[in-house]
């Protein structure tokens, strides 16, 4: 076990900028948008974000030691699309509904409750079943393997080591003000139109 | 210059300054334009920004003559590269007179600092490689900081060009004006985010304008009808914006380059300051601004953001000739004898920002001319 850790790990260590760069669009914009000047508040997000895509993870895990121990090596065509909408549409959603607490444009203004308004767990698993091409190799380690336990070990590892990458998004966000959130809010909403057109079209074109 | 001087008066500190401008112009644009036409041409495109130079100082108006100089360099460019490239469609030997597209830098900086991605590869890569544009880059921000985007860019002078033919905006953009204000800045973000994530130029294969005499990489067809239908937008923004509203709504809505420049500009010393003694609250100013870079602060007064690009409208504009040049906030200390109207934050800005604007324009200018006066005959 300790050694499919440490696989999982050394992978996400050699491809964790991938996996920043996949997630970056969807961190660091959220992080801009509800981050304030204040570091234990932008870490608590940041806690709850990488909570929701170990969770992602983990979830992933047990379909893919579940898919191999059936002999099913691949994944449905519609599975990543379908990933990729869901994940714009909340942050569409998110940046939308949190936009309408302050006086900047939004397109729904609705009173939600701060619940709804706030979802870095969410927005965690949406990008941890974003799948990118080292989680895509982990996957496919996974489906050789065909086991629950050394499947949690080794994306557990994968996990902790491309977490190390994604880490430093946090070093920006002592500065944060009320304009910076604004512009966050306008880029969590522009890359969640981004991916949720990439989404939609892969489910309805391809 | 003294405003009491007639430009009688002032002529021969202008001819003074024209030369200023003239001999580095003349300099730059025979080294750039030189190699592939004649000299004449660089010759003549000197010349015509020493007259911009005069007239900027005869008359003291920056922001008119600044306009005729920018929007001839755009239309220049217009001219030479665009028109050139549509009769080229598919050519590969296009690529030979591909400039490096500034604006393309700062949404894939990211990409950058990754593989050393560059997303416009030129023929004159050796010219345009990332250092010397890294380099080009840093020395104009220094010197020109903001204002590359009133006197350099070629969307800008397109925009600025357009903005200016109105009397009076068609179309009023209230307060989305300034609650919209900010968007160019998430737009740079998203751009480079997502662009280092896809390791694509999303920015160039989705929503440059000029794209319109290029082709498309993609081939599925949903997916390039989506890229047309953004293209197009911002072909709209570009060209009918301004005529419908009087701003330069390229520029400062879409422009991912221009919210860049904002943030660098800040390391430039050149500023539009206002003096609050003589500011009425009148806000011709802001209306006046077409970048929509000046906002009412509470108690009445105009305030000038960071997207300010030194055009020199406001000034013109404001009665009380409240708006000033300056370095820093300051201006320099007076000085007497015969430099002294050329001794101040204004010159050393209209200089900078010429000198540099028509050197850049030389890397098309001059081609344009040439092509003109080929095509008379």
């Amino acid at each position: 076990m300790p050694a499919l850790f440490s696989e999982g790990f050394l992978l996400g260590l050699s491809t964790g900028f991938y996996c920043l760069a996949a997630c970056l669009p969807l961190l660091a914009p959220y992080l801009l948008a509800e981050g304030k000047a204040a570091w234990k508040f932008n870490f608590a997000i940041f806690l709850q974000f990488l909570g929701g895509r170990f969770a992602a993870y983990m979830l992933f895990a047990l379909l893919a030691s579940l898919a191999g121990k059936a002999g099913r090596y691949a994944l449905p065509a519609q599975l990543l699309p379908a990933c990729m909408a869901a994940c714009g549409l909340l942050m569409v959603f998110l940046a939308a509904a949190r936009v309408s607490a302050g006086g900047a444009p939004c397109l729904l203004k609705k009173d939600l409750s701060p619940w709804f308004k706030r979802l870095p767990l969410a927005l965690g698993f949406v990008t941890g079943i974003n799948v990118c091409p080292p989680f895509a190799a982990g996957f496919i380690r996974l489906l050789e393997m065909a086991d629950i336990p050394k499947g949690f070990a080794y994306f557990g590892g994968f996990f902790g080591a491309t977490s190390l990458f994604i880490a430093p998004v946090l070093l920006g966000t002592p500065w944060l003000g009320r304009r910076a959130n604004e512009i966050g809010r306008l880029t969590l909403l522009l890359a969640g139109l981004w991916y949720s057109f990439l989404g939609l079209k892969g489910l309805l074109v391809n | 210059m003294e405003p009491t001087e007639t430009p009688t008066q002032r002529a021969p500190a202008a001819a003074l300054f024209a030369a200023l401008v003239f001999v580095p112009v003349l300099f730059f644009s025979s080294v750039i334009a030189g190699r592939e036409i004649s000299r004449l041409y660089a010759l003549a495109w000197a010349l015509f920004a020493g007259g911009i130079a005069y007239a900027i100082a005869a008359t003291g108006r920056v922001s008119s003559w600044r306009r005729v100089f920018f929007s001839t360099s755009a239309l220049a460019f217009l001219v030479h590269f665009k028109l050139g490239l549509a009769g080229k469609a598919f050519d590969p030997t296009c690529f030979k007179d591909t400039p490096y597209c500034h604006i393309a830098m700062a949404p894939y900086f990211l990409n950058y600092l990754y593989q050393q991605y560059l997303a416009l590869m030129s023929a004159g890569w050796k010219l345009w490689g990332p250092l010397t544009l890294g380099a080009v880059w840093l020395f104009v921000t220094l010197a020109l900081g903001r204002g590359w985007c009133s006197w350099a860019c070629f969307y800008g002078g397109i925009d600025d060009g357009l903005a200016a033919l109105p009397r009076r905006p068609l179309l009023r953009l209230g307060s989305w004006a300034l609650r919209l204000r900010d968007l160019p800045a998430a737009l740079l973000i998203f751009f480079m985010l997502v662009s280092l994530a896809s390791m694509l130029p999303v920015f160039c294969l989705w929503f440059c304008p000029f794209k319109v005499t290029g082709t498309f990489l993609d081939a599925g067809g949903w997916q390039r009808t989506a890229q047309h239908a953004l293209l197009y937008s911002a072909l709209a923004a570009l060209l009918l914006g301004p005529l419908l509203t009087k701003k330069r709504i390229f520029c400062s809505y879409l422009c991912p380059f221009a919210a860049w420049q904002a943030f660098w500009g800040r390391l430039n010393p050149f500023r539009v300051t206002l003096d609050p003694a003589l500011c009425t609250g009148c806000v011709k100013c802001a209306r006046a601004c077409p970048m929509t870079a000046i906002s009412c602060a509470p108690g009445g007064r105009p305030e000038v953001s960071a997207y300010c690009n030194l055009c020199g409208e406001c000034l013109e504009a404001c009665p009380g000739a409240g708006f000033k040049y300056t370095l820093f906030g300051l201006e320099l200390p007076k000085t007497a004898g015969f430099f002294k109207d050329l001794f101040t934050a204004k010159f050393f800005y209209v200089f900078s920002a010429l000198t540099l604007g028509a050197a850049f324009s030389s890397l098309w200018a001059p081609a344009a001319l040439r092509d003109i006066v080929h095509w008379v005959r």
